[in-house]
């Protein structure tokens, strides 16, 4: 076959190839993300497969931290921003406190006041200390009274996709707004050329 | 000719990616299963090992993993905990490279799976001594002949072409800081929380820290290596204690007070200041930075230069490392 050829093949080809290479970019499917029911900001009951079909970033926080926690609430808050009339329609943010003793729905609504949460699609969570306990350890989040009194927790903020399964989690705080908005993205195309 | 040559065979490749492009779809992942086992063993050492603080505090983080029967382990048959991995008294171990490939080397049926942080040595010295080079003739404590700080010692000073055997004298003590007060030695190589003690105290002057002077900074100082049964009998347990270690070192970046007042409580350091200044200075940041074969093979060769072991590093790397869990942990966890 002459060059030429080999160049129309390729050429015709190229559209698989770009494909295959942005499908081999998926995040990876960890598995089915755990569902629970706990209660929001507004007193009402909130299960997390109300939000299927949406693509979800569902983090742990509590209100009275005073170092990890702003960090993170802000940057999501950012993100939220930057996401415009997809943030509520196709992704929502989910913010689970592991202080429910303190963090009544009335202090998280303050607190996502605070932070210019859009209550069309953030979602702050409390419930039954229990039920709570029950989450983190589902979500691989550690949180714990230390002795003197204060809260320790695993800052760990993890991506749903719109079928309810777990792709990626970040750890800490130190992350790229930038790449958890791509990540976001991602998933939200995922879940549209399905 | 060779233009054309090469032009074809970038066309070949090209069209023959976008054939399978076409041909094969991506796989679908599955659902992670349970874990094959719920127990763990794994080494503690109270108050003498401050860097390993991310094991110690990861228990809650492994029952969230389904490892529910944490098992910490604080003596075995030997001094080291790299023996106890090598006995199948420990599952794993979070150790120095060294340890490991000591240990393989001598045939122990282990798999190293992980780095975990890089730089927690620190070579401390009385004010006459300025460089590794000038340990030459001088005196340099350790806790025992062949234990891994005398391991490790061998190989930074033949690094710099000293003869460990002949050009040190080494002066065997439980407590080399001690020596080093007393002006009874000149040197040793000091681990957490004895750096921070000898700063606090102002015995000796670094003249090596590992977290900052290359080569070592550029290579993992402690990495996770389990015994090889464990591994292949339980692959989903490992990836499930590696996820759970690896929050927990990832922890000691973020919240650093925490971890070390957590740590402290938990009995297994003894002071808060020097706990948290562990958390700040040793690179637990770094757990995803490097290539963990890089590290096994750096220290592979610089053992078989001081002739502490005979062997390759193709081999060793090629039956007694197993990196698919970190590789995928690597994309399923994002910092």
């Amino acid at each position: 076959m002459r060059w030429w050829a080999l160049l129309a093949l390729a050429v015709a080809l190229s559209p698989a190839l770009a494909h295959q290479s942005s499908r081999d970019e998926r995040l990876p499917v960890i598995g089915p993300a755990p569902d629970f029911t706990l209660t929001s900001q507004d007193g009402a009951p909130f299960s997390l497969d109300r939000l299927r079909g949406k693509t979800i970033a569902l983090t742990f926080i509590y209100t009275f931290c005073p170092d990890t926690c702003p960090l993170l609430t802000d940057k999501m808050a950012r993100v939220q921003d930057e996401l415009g009339p997809d943030f509520g329609t196709r992704i929502a943010f989910v913010s689970i406190t592991v202080d429910p003793e303190r963090d009544t729905p009335e202090v998280l609504k303050q607190y996502a006041e605070n932070y210019g949460a859009n209550p069309q699609g953030w979602y702050f969570l409390t419930g039954e200390a229990a039920a709570i306990r029950e989450v983190e350890r589902r979500y691989g989040v550690f949180a714990g009274k230390a002795a003197d009194g204060s809260l320790d927790h695993t800052p760990l903020t993890s991506l749903i996709d719109s079928k309810g399964i777990l792709r990626v989690q970040y750890l800490g705080v130190r992350f790229d707004p930038l790449e958890f908005r791509h990540d976001l993205l991602d998933l939200m195309g995922e879940s549209q050329q399905d | 000719m060779q233009t054309d040559h090469s032009r074809r065979r970038f066309l070949a490749g090209l069209s023959a990616a976008g054939a399978a492009g076409l041909i094969g779809a991506p796989k679908p992942a599955r659902a992670e299963p349970p874990p094959e086992v719920t127990t763990v063993r794994l080494p503690v050492f109270a108050n003498v090992s401050d860097c390993q603080t991310p094991i110690y505090i990861a228990e809650a983080l492994l029952h969230g993993e389904g490892i529910t029967d944490v098992r910490f382990i604080d003596k075995g048959t030997g001094p080291d905990s790299s023996d106890w991995l090598q006995h199948g008294e420990i599952d794993f171990d979070f150790n120095f490279p060294p340890a490991y490939i000591r240990s393989i080397a001598k045939g122990a049926a282990l798999k190293v799976v992980a780095g975990m942080h890089v730089g927690c040595l620190e070579l401390i010295a009385d004010e006459h001594v300025r460089s590794v080079a000038e340990l030459k003739g001088k005196k340099v404590g350790i806790s025992e002949a062949n234990s891994i700080p005398h391991l490790l010692l061998m190989i930074i000073a033949a690094n710099v072409g000293l003869d460990p055997a002949k050009d040190i004298e080494w002066v065997t003590s439980p407590s080399s800081l001690d020596l080093l007060a007393e002006g009874k030695i000149d040197a040793f190589l000091a681990t957490p929380p004895e750096p921070q003690i000898a700063r606090d105290l102002k015995i000796g002057h670094v003249i090596l820290n590992t977290a900052v002077d290359r080569p070592w900074s550029q290579y993992y100082c402690c990495m996770l290596g389990g015994t090889a049964d464990y591994v292949a009998n339980n692959p989903v347990a490992t990836k499930r204690v590696l996820r759970a270690l690896l929050k927990s070192v990832d922890f000691c970046v973020t919240d650093p007070e925490s971890a070390a007042r957590r740590v402290v409580d938990l009995g297994y350091a003894a002071s808060y200041d020097y706990a948290l200044q562990t958390m700040r200075e040793v690179r637990y940041d770094k757990w995803r930075d490097y290539d963990p074969e890089d590290s096994m093979r750096f220290y592979t060769l610089r053992m078989l230069e001081s002739e502490i072991i005979t062997g390759n590093p193709k081999d060793i790397i090629a039956t007694s490392t197993d990196w698919r869990f970190i590789n995928e942990l690597k994309r399923e966890m994002k910092t």
